[in-house]
């Protein structure tokens, strides 16, 4: 264990009578770093944050914080306050009173509570609906008062389960930035849990998927993208075009064979004879109208369809065996490309733009 | 904006309407005008006369069983509150589903059987040769006396509302966002103190008016004083049936139905106010 492990989870295993929340989980949060923990649901998320915030015991394993094993601290001994989905403010309290809640536990005299919630309203900019009640506040505002309620303690770690879910899209994106430029800003450790992508890629240092109560993969959010670690990282991405197949020597190093084709694989990458899978980045995968000299990996297909969201076209292909392939391209890049529904093109790319997988 | 009024709705909240008017506005504007009729030579005859509100509130002993009254009838709100909170508090959060329904189902039968044959055993309990002091004789103590004490009518009271109390909070327990509860403790508050600082604040709406309602029955009863309180101190049920059987006094007694009607209308009033204080609607 590393100077700047802040948790560790060392074999930690939670069972709910015969079901299997989370097994075997072992994985180390860095001090002041903004970790994501995603995955879709019941895939043992969240009930790795509560297992962290005290809320559930594990039933197997040991949780380390700040090297100090925590399995038997009840919630209310431990510094690991949390933001809940629902966000969970008090409605019988005000803005303020939100705030000083947990100051108040804590046997902070009246002055200095105030003065220290006054500092967190004012970093929230809720300062003028402090007296306010919280029925009569908006998504965003409530959402700060969450924020500045379980920050107020000035904790070393914050637990955040999918506080930005109740959001809409613009105000998602807005307290996006809030979250990622406060975390910088306080060097407070992050952990934030979420079903969304876009939530955890745009604003986590590392990202860890989890699927079944295991971890798929952990990594800063480019390698993920980059370099899937499983086919179900990949998959569940679903950002890239996937081939799965297996391996062969071939002429210069080793191919992979599939249904839809042979491909060249970039160097020595698995053992001859090991069934995997091929992933290309939809941004990384071509296209032509004539099979382009020197390629080696090329593909036939039919255009299914298209859609242009922003800036971006992405064209829905089909092989003839039926495979989907996705083509992620600038709109000028596409512009001299016949796109209509049936046009037959060829979808191709370069052998280090492929990035193999074990298990197929 | 009003809402026309449609037959439809008419027809379901007319009968409701015409009980109302039948049954309390005509009976309560007939004891006004009651409370206004003189007594000469024990027969009534309508009068326009305040002769029986000036005698009633110059009475010391009105007063007095005024006073006995309300702080009976608020002794018994409050006991009763404080005694079934810890028992609607592990109905609502320690018990399993099934254990629950059969809990709220458990306080639904005392509600089978009359109040009246529920005092009376009681009186079998605490009477000097109840079955408490046969048992305490056994190992040589007492009798104390129990019966006709204060302690007994309040043992009434409970009788009385103590299951309707447990039910009325258990429906505002049951109804707390448990996230709060596990936010608090998230934030150093420790299980006890999550209760005065959570659960009884979440749960003011219905804790107030579960008290409300144990103040409304012990307010009024008449059974638990007379039956178990022997009769003293006198409370204004008492001071009413004394009044109507001493001469004919109606309208005295009507004067002290009304008071009693005024004060319980305050206090609910009051009572909702302040469970419903701070609540947008």
């Amino acid at each position: 264990m590393s100077r700047d492990t802040l948790v560790s989870f060392e074999g930690v295993v939670k069972t709910f009578g015969s079901f299997v929340a989370v097994q075997k989980l072992d994985f180390e949060i860095k001090k002041g770093e903004f970790l994501a923990i995603m995955g879709s649901s019941g895939c043992g998320k969240t009930t790795t944050l509560r297992m962290l915030a005290g809320l559930e015991a594990p039933t197997e394993g040991v949780i380390r914080l700040s090297g100090k094993p925590i399995n038997d601290l009840p919630t209310w001994s431990r510094d690991t306050p949390m933001v809940w989905q629902s966000l969970a403010l008090f409605p019988f309290l005000n803005v303020r009173e939100n705030v000083e809640f947990a100051l108040k536990m804590r046997g902070v005299g009246k002055a200095e509570r105030r003065k220290r919630a006054e500092q967190w309203l004012d970093r929230m900019q809720i300062t003028e609906f402090a007296e306010r009640n919280i029925s009569q506040l908006s998504g965003g505002q409530r959402q700060r008062v969450a924020l500045a309620r379980s920050l107020v303690v000035e904790p070393e770690i914050l637990l955040l389960d999918e506080p930005l879910s109740a959001l809409d899209a613009a105000l998602k994106v807005r307290m996006q930035s809030v979250l990622k430029n406060l975390q910088r800003e306080t060097g407070i450790t992050f952990v934030y849990v979420t079903h969304s992508q876009s939530e955890a890629f745009s604003m986590a240092d590392r990202v860890v998927i989890m699927s079944r109560g295991v971890i798929e993969q952990i990594g800063t959010p480019q390698e993920i993208y980059r370099t899937p670690r499983t086919r179900f990282v990949a998959d569940f991405l679903g950002s890239s075009n996937l081939f799965s197949g297996k391996v062969r020597a071939g002429g210069q190093g080793q191919v992979l064979e599939t249904p839809t084709g042979q491909f060249v694989l970039y160097g020595q990458v698995a053992a001859v004879g090991e069934a995997a899978t091929l992933t290309v980045l939809d941004t990384k995968t071509h296209l032509s109208v004539e099979k382009p000299a020197g390629a080696v990996n090329v593909v036939p297909v039919r255009v299914i369809g298209e859609e242009f969201v922003g800036a971006t076209a992405t064209l829905y292909l089909e092989t003839a065996q039926g495979q989907e392939i996705r083509v992620q391209k600038g709109h000028d890049e596409i512009a001299d490309l016949p796109t209509d529904i049936g046009q037959s093109l060829y979808a191709w790319w370069n052998p280090q733009d492929g990035h193999l997988v074990a298990e197929a | 904006m009003r809402r026309p009024i449609t037959l439809y709705g008419l027809t379901f909240s007319l009968p409701l309407l015409i009980w109302q008017v039948l049954f309390f506005v005509f009976p309560l504007l007939f004891l006004v005008a009651l409370s206004f009729w003189t007594v000469k030579n024990f027969v009534m005859q309508p009068d326009f006369d305040p002769v029986n509100w000036t005698t009633i509130y110059g009475r010391a002993v009105f007063w007095q069983a005024y006073g006995t009254t309300l702080t009976l009838a608020a002794a018994a709100a409050v006991l009763t509150s404080a005694l079934a909170f810890p028992a609607s508090y592990a109905i609502a959060f320690k018990l399993s589903d099934t254990a629950r329904r059969w809990a709220v189902f458990l306080m639904v039968i005392p509600f089978f059987t009359s109040y009246l044959v529920r005092i009376y055993s009681w009186q079998i309990f605490l009477s000097d040769n109840g079955i408490i002091n046969v048992i305490l004789g056994g190992i040589g103590l007492g009798p104390f006396q129990m019966l006709n004490t204060v302690g007994a009518t309040m043992i009434g009271y409970l009788t009385l509302a103590f299951p309707l109390v447990v039910l009325l909070q258990l429906f505002s327990l049951v109804f707390i966002d448990r996230t709060l509860i596990e936010a608090a403790h998230n934030m150093r508050c420790g299980r006890l103190r999550t209760v005065f600082e959570v659960v009884i604040p979440s749960a003011r709406t219905g804790l107030v008016i579960a008290a409300l309602f144990c103040f409304i029955l012990a307010f009024g009863d008449f059974v638990s004083p007379v039956y178990l309180g022997g009769g003293e101190p006198t409370t204004l049920s008492i001071l009413i049936t004394d009044t109507t059987k001493s001469g004919q006094q109606w309208p005295r007694a009507a004067v002290i139905a009304l008071t009693m009607i005024g004060t319980l209308m305050v206090v609910a009033f009051a009572a909702v106010k302040f469970a419903y204080k701070g609540k947008s609607k």
